[in-house]
Order: structure tokens, then sequence, then C-alpha cells
């Protein structure tokens, strides 16, 4: 399970799966339920944008590497909040290594849809 | 602040490039091997800008209902395409190939620009 | 039955897209293939909407964001708007936004 797995890795808080339709999410980690539902709401909501952008620069770079997309990473002084298809993580930016735990998340989630259904 | 030239040095980097508060496109410098050119890099330029915008919003908006501090103010954003990953902070990018992406340094290399908590 | 908000003064195309984005119909003073575009870009922002909402009803506490009803980007020369699965382009100087929008709510209930 990806999500056991991540929460193992140094530094990792917490890791979260949520569906695209917004009806559905789990977590494991040290988080409570209210902050894991905000956090799937959040992360759903920047995965969508992120497609539409994509799809933007497609049209006008067919073909240039970035479609379809498969992640973002949010940087912020203590944590970064990383997301590859629709599973995301929090990490502790000390204690953590983002390559490794980006590496884990791109490996175990290279054959995910990215139709956002 | 990193030059162009430094973020170009990253392993795997494919283009730099420096824009406006707006995303529009500055400076840039594009690796021969890269299929992407300026009108892209100008795109991707706005998309920073959107990105960051977006996360500072819910970085405010998660310390703000939750004890979890340490998000904001956000220090980078990226967005992970099919080939290639775009790492940004204020008002640099660097696009580097997936394969050999290396998050941490180009974090340490684009700088807090955002602040620090 | 969407042909008609073409009648409204300003507005250059109209477009209407199945819940899952899937092109439906469309008219206007553009070729097909970008009235497919626009149909996918309005699908693909009213889920960055909604997203946008759902955030804001999280952080506010307060409710009367969500579901969104639609959405307007206002560009210098023209706007694009969205109330369900129709979305319009009016040309900002020879419309008016308030009468589209109306509009489309009445239309997109039909």
């Amino acid at each position: 399970m990806l999500l056991a797995e991540l929460v193992n890795q140094p530094g990792v808080i917490a890791a979260g799966e949520y569906s695209y339709r917004g009806d559905r999410f789990s977590y494991k980690g040290e988080i409570d339920d209210e902050m894991a539902r905000m956090a799937a709401i959040m992360c759903r909501a920047t995965s969508m944008s992120e497609h539409m952008q994509v799809g933007m620069l497609e049209q006008f770079c067919p073909d240039c590497g970035g479609s379809p997309p498969r992640g973002w990473i949010v940087r912020g002084p203590m944590f970064t909040v990383c997301n590859v298809a629709n599973v995301f993580a929090f990490l502790h930016n000390q204690a953590a290594s983002l390559n490794d735990v980006m590496a884990l998340m791109q490996r175990r989630l290279a054959d995910a849809p990215t139709d956002l259904v | 602040m990193a030059e162009l030239s430094e973020l170009m040095a990253l392993p795997g980097a494919v283009a730099a490039f420096e824009m406006n508060d707006r995303g529009e496109l500055l400076e840039h410098k594009i690796a021969a091997r890269s299929d992407l050119d300026a009108q892209a890099l100008d795109l991707l330029g706005h998309m920073c800008v959107a990105n960051i915008a977006i996360a500072t919003m819910q970085a405010r908006g998660w310390e703000a209902v939750s004890d979890n501090k340490g998000f904001y103010p956000i220090n980078g954003f990226t967005l992970v395409g099919m080939d290639w990953s775009a790492v940004t902070n204020g008002h640099r990018c660097v696009v580097l190939a997936n394969g050999e992406a290396d998050y941490e340094l180009a974090y340490a290399r684009l700088g807090v620009d955002g602040g620090e908590t | 039955m969407i042909k008609r908000l073409l009648a409204i003064d300003g507005v250059a195309a109209v477009c209407k897209c199945r819940d899952d984005g899937a092109f439906v119909e469309g008219y206007g003073m553009m070729p097909d293939e970008q009235l497919e575009a626009l149909a996918l870009f309005a699908h693909e922002y009213k889920r960055i909407v909604q997203g946008n909402a759902d955030q804001l009803s999280m952080f506010t506490g307060k409710s009367g964001w969500t579901p969104p009803t639609g959405w307007i980007v206002r560009g210098s020369g023209m706007s694009v708007c969205s109330v369900g699965n129709l979305v319009c382009v009016l040309e900002n100087g020879e419309g008016n936004l308030t009468e589209v929008m109306k509009e489309l709510a009445e239309v997109s209930h039909l």
C-alpha cells in the first residue's frame, strides 16, 4: 500500500489519496480527519488547475513534453506538499528527502490514469 | 539569487528563465536539446505566477484554520510534466528533465524569495 | 436552443459541453475546432472554480460558495463567461455582460 510506504519514509508527516470526483479520500499519518479532508480538497483543486494549465501549454507547444501532467510540489519554509496523480504527501523539509519521496511516488504511480476520472 | 546560467548548470536543466510579476518572460536560456521555445516559456511563466498565488492562498487558509504552520509564505512551486519539471520561486524558473531532476538542489539554488516564517 | 444566445448583442460564440467535458454543440464566429477547444476550456475552468469554491467554503466556514453557479473571465476586449455547461464569448464593447449571464442562467436550466 503506497500510503503506508510513504508515511514510513523519513520526514513524511502524512500521505493521502483522493478521488478526482471529490467524493472520497483516505490518509495515513499524523494529521486528523478534518485536516486530511482539507488537504484532499486543496490537492484535488491544484491537480485540476495543473491539468488545465498543461492542456493550455500543449495547445501552444504540442509534444513539447509537458502533457499529460504527472504532479506538482509546493514548497513552504518548513513543510513541502508533493502530489503525483491523486496521491499527496506532506514532508518536513529538514527531515525528508523530497527527491526520494518524489522518485518513490513517480515509480509507484507511473501507470496511473491521467484523465482525472 | 542565482543567475540563469547557474540554474542551467543544474542536472538535467533544459531551460531557465526570469519573469516579471505578471509572468511575462524577461530573460531566458534554452538548451539546444529542448523542444521548448520562448512562447512556451512565457506561458510557463504565467503558470508559475498563477500557481504561486494559488498555493499562497491555500497556505494562508490552511494556517488560519489549523495549528499546522510552516507553509506560508510559499517558497516555491513545481509543475511535474510528462518529461520535465518546471521548478519556480520568486521571479525565476528552471525546467529540469524528470529523470535527472534534483528538486532539493533546484530549490536551494532558487533561494527563499517568498521569505521565511 | 443555445443558438438564441447568439442573438444577444456582443455574443461572438456559444458552446455546450457534457458533464464529462465532451463537446455537444457550438455556434458562432469561430472555426469548429476553436469551438471545441472553448468547450474543453470551459469544462476545465469549471473544475478549477469548483475547487476554489470548495476551498473558500472550507477556509471561511461560510456557506454560499458551493456549488458555484458560473464564472467570468474579463479580458481587455473580450470576456468569456459560463453558467452550468454553457459558455459564451462576448465582445465587451458590443454587449452587456449582465444580460448574457442572465440569459446563460435561464438557458442552462432549460
